[in-house]
């Protein structure tokens, strides 16, 4: 069979159970003796290993079947969870991480063993078990099989008719020395694709041996015409153990129960009928007696396990449908087809404005005609929504790997810091989720590293020991707002200003004349660290430059805010979408311009004989701030005719880009729109970058989008 | 003579046809497997800050298409824009459109590849950089435009 089209689900899977494991390795560490934690670490390894067992990734299988192994002792209660052991598994973490990207790359695990992990997986398990055997776990492992077949008490597959041709060939079998076994496969009950997972069973059985009949019978399992089980007679040169193993390899198996049959009783059964079931019943029990003291022969360690991983079997059996959404009534669907949607409801939407412009434009009041727009309007606006909200993705696919990255960084600085996050599911475009990742995980590096102190001042300071970085994310009208913040040391502005006179970025009359705000903008400016040490988290001046374009190329905007001595915080901005957007449609001379309605703050009129001069720049005074003004005009190539603008006041549009207030002069006003962005291209290169693009108007003529962030 | 000449080798020889346009006299073809499209003079929506040969954007069929003066860009003098004027639609593979506007679009030609000439031979002649050959129909010379030189940028 060609496993290959299932590597993606197995890609999906894993990721999902790596994710998980982290996220109760989490909680392991803080309550180490939490069951509910323990079992579900174990489930998640366990199914790991088997998936990669059956995609024939060995080297992952072996390193998750360690992990599985020393919490098969935990939940057995023979060993306690240590932070050593914590910090080993997270490391065994990242190698299954790196085997998962490995896989995605090449579709090969490739060749790092991890032996070292592997390694101090065992120590510790010998450890924590006071023995000195390194081979014990395996046996401890089988006889826990053992147990389950005989705890099942599912004898299902005595139920299986055998036709001529099959009982010669169970016949054959048992001649050749072969083992004859029946055995109960159950599915759990989570599984979407039982019949593959059943097809997967009926391989792996195939590898060892073969399967004489099955029920249902194989054209109903694969039809998908079963519950959760299914039973088969097998026959194999192997021990049922190796049988079971196989089995148990194809993930999302709940557990396999069966036993070698005594070839004369089974075959006869049907012949003699019920006196032959009380023969077999006493046989069985003959047999089980049998296990029992093989079992007992075992050694100590291995007794020990069973009996509350039996239990723990049980538990099993229940909780996936408790912890997991039953199914996920989901439909993947290819970005670009949503795309080309998302292109249709654009051009809706411009009929719909063409429609409303013709409208407005004919003065003979036509009622129906406006009830029918509205209708229109109701439904493209409507339209826009679901379809925005198809591409909508929460942040949380972002951030929940954060939790783990700041323990990381906390046990590698060798500071006490915890990550309180907030509002992970907060909605954003998908395709500027996936850009968020990189500068998030630069801002919390830059808290971690530059922020916090160290425990020493921090207690000096009078602050608790343990430092706290805070990730909260939410929406704000057509924004989305993330902030990192932390409780440390703040930006020491001189020490930026100094830098900046070191490296000969300003002199120093210009650092002296720079404000705070200013000094702490030059942070985002490329190679200006101002760490002392270079760390390996963070120093080398290549990150807050990096988060700034990156969110800028998103389009949205980074701001801090800091106290010296009592922490920073970094405040982004991103839009919700980026397709279609409301802005204020204004007048430039005979031109017609957009302004996203995001950035604007106000629109004033303000009388000429307000404007002052600051350094030869105007400005206005509003509500006591005094913000620059800027003549689109000339910005916009537009020669100034001397008196043509006769009017005492002037429409003045007042943006913002974080803080920052300037006021932007425009001749007229036309009204807020729903603009749908399209790009100018790359043949055209607008060199001073104030126009961010275009958009089509309902009468067909293109108007340009001012970009606001530019000219501030 | 020189047409019948080109019809009884069309079945042998490879043909291409372009479309011909006319910029201040002079004749130029235009591979017509790169013109999208051909349109009259619409209302151009200048944009600040760009390139000198380009005019403006324009919206065809809601797409914003950016338009270029071949005049402009050609350093030829600049004329008032006539009932004759077209902006032609040029899409180089994988690209986005742009248009380019010229003064009158004339006809389509179909010039088997033998009567091509490449440019280089005619290498003294001032706008040689724009063509990639001249083609030959009938007693005529078809000055072949070379759509990536108009469209590179100014090395200036």
């Amino acid at each position: 069979m060609d496993v290959n089209q299932y590597l993606e689900i197995f890609l999906d899977e894993t990721a999902e159970h790596l994710q998980n494991l982290s996220d109760q390795l989490m909680i392991l560490e803080n309550e180490p003796e939490n069951e509910d934690t323990i079992n579900e670490i174990f489930r998640a390894a366990h199914s790991l290993k088997g998936m990669a067992g059956t995609m024939g990734y060995k080297r992952m299988q072996n390193l998750t079947h360690d992990m599985e192994n020393v919490f098969t002792e935990i939940r057995a209660g023979n060993m306690k969870v240590t932070s050593r052991l914590i910090d080993v598994l997270f490391q065994t973490l990242d190698a299954l991480e790196e085997y998962k990207d490995t896989i995605q790359a090449t579709s090969d695990e490739g060749t790092n063993d991890n032996a070292a992990i592997i390694k101090e997986l065992q120590t510790i398990l010998d450890e924590g078990l006071g023995k000195a055997p390194a081979k014990e776990d395996a046996p401890a492992e089988k006889s826990q099989g053992e147990e389950k077949s005989e705890e099942g008490g599912d004898k299902k597959w005595e139920e299986i008719k055998l036709n001529e041709e099959q009982i010669n060939a169970v016949r054959e079998a048992d001649e050749k020395g072969l083992n004859v076994f029946g055995c109960t496969v159950t599915i759990q009950d989570s599984c979407v694709l039982k019949a593959a997972r059943a097809f997967l069973v009926f391989k792996a059985i195939e590898d060892l041996g073969e399967v004489i009949e099955s029920l249902p019978s194989s054209q109903d399992i694969e039809d998908e015409k079963f519950d959760f089980d299914f039973c088969m007679i097998v026959t194999s040169g192997e021990d049922f153990d190796k049988v079971e193993e196989a089995v148990l390899s194809v993930s999302e198996i709940e557990k396999v129960t069966g036993e070698k049959l005594d070839i004369n009783s089974f075959l006869n059964r049907d012949s003699e009928g019920g006196k032959e079931e009380e023969k077999k019943a006493e046989s069985k029990e003959d047999k089980e007696e049998d296990e029992k003291s093989i079992e007992e022969t075992k050694p100590a360690v291995a007794a020990a396990s069973p009996a509350p991983a039996a239990g723990a079997n049980q538990q099993q059996a229940k909780k996936p449908g408790a912890g997991k959404p039953v199914v996920n009534r989901t439909v993947r669907v290819d970005i670009e087809k949503l795309d080309v949607l998302m292109n249709l409801v654009s051009e809706l939407i411009i009929a719909k404005n063409s429609i409303v412009s013709v409208a407005s434009g004919d003065n003979t009041n036509n009622s129906a005609l406006n009830e029918q727009i509205g209708y229109l309007e109701n439904v493209t606006t409507n339209l826009h929504e679901s379809i925005m909200k198809v591409r909508m993705v929460p942040i949380e696919t972002v951030v929940n790997r954060f939790p783990k990255m700041v323990r990381d960084l906390s046990k590698k600085l060798n500071k006490k810091m915890n990550l309180y996050m907030s509002g992970e599911d907060t909605e954003l475009d998908r395709t500027v989720v996936d850009e968020l990742g990189d500068p998030l995980m630069h801002l919390l590096r830059n808290s971690a590293d530059h922020g916090l102190e160290t425990a020493e001042i921090r207690l000096q300071r009078g602050k608790p020991e343990a430092g706290s970085i805070f990730l909260d994310a939410y929406q704000e009208g057509n924004n989305v707002h993330i902030e990192v913040r932390d409780d440390g040391n703040g930006i020491d502005v001189e020490a930026v200003r100094q830098k900046a006179i070191e490296r000969g970025t300003v002199t120093p009359e210009q650092a002296a004349l720079l404000s705070d705000k200013e000094v702490i903008d030059m942070l985002f400016q490329p190679s200006f660290s101002t760490a002392k040490v270079v760390t390996d988290v963070s120093g080398r001046g290549v990150g807050l430059d990096v988060v700034k374009s990156k969110i800028e190329a998103l389009g949205g905007d980074v701001t801090v805010k800091t106290k010296l001595g009592e922490g920073t915080t970094f405040s982004v901005r991103l839009p919700l979408t980026l397709a279609i957007i409301q802005a204020l449609m204004v007048v430039v001379s005979d031109e017609k311009y957009a302004i996203a309605l995001g950035s604007i703050d106000t629109i004033e009129s303000v009388n000429k004989s307000d404007v002052k001069y600051v350094e030869a720049k105007e400005v206005i005074t509003l509500r006591e701030n005094v913000i620059p003004i800027i003549r689109l005009r000339p910005v916009l190539g537009i020669e100034e005719e001397e008196g043509s603008d006769t009017r005492e006041d002037m429409i003045v549009v007042v943006v913002k880009k974080g803080d920052q207030l300037a006021g932007l002069v425009v001749d007229d006003l036309i009204g807020q729109q729903e603009v749908v962005i399209k790009s100018l291209g790359k043949y055209i290169n607008c060199s001073s970058r104030v126009i961010s693009g275009a958009t089509i108007l309902g009468d067909g003529e293109v108007a340009l989008i001012l970009d606001a962030n530019i000219l501030i | 003579m020189d047409t019948s000449l080109a019809l009884n080798t069309e079945t042998t020889v490879e043909t291409i046809q372009f479309i011909v346009i006319s910029i201040g006299g002079e004749q130029y073809g235009i591979d017509i497997k790169y013109v999208d499209n051909i349109i009259r003079m619409t209302k151009i929506t200048r944009v600040p800050d760009v390139q000198h040969y380009f005019e403006g954007v324009i919206n065809l069929r809601g797409e914003v298409v950016p338009v270029m003066s071949l005049r402009k860009k050609a350093d030829l003098p600049v004329i008032d824009l006539t009932d004759e004027s077209r902006i032609v639609i040029i899409k180089l593979e994988n690209n986005a459109p742009v248009g380019i506007i010229v003064d009158s679009v004339k006809e389509v030609v179909t010039l088997p590849t033998n009567s091509i000439e490449s440019a280089n031979k005619n290498s003294k002649k001032t706008q040689v950089t724009f063509l990639s050959g001249i083609g030959k129909f009938d007693n005529r010379l078809i000055s072949l435009l070379d759509l990536n030189a108009v469209l590179a940028e100014d090395a200036v």
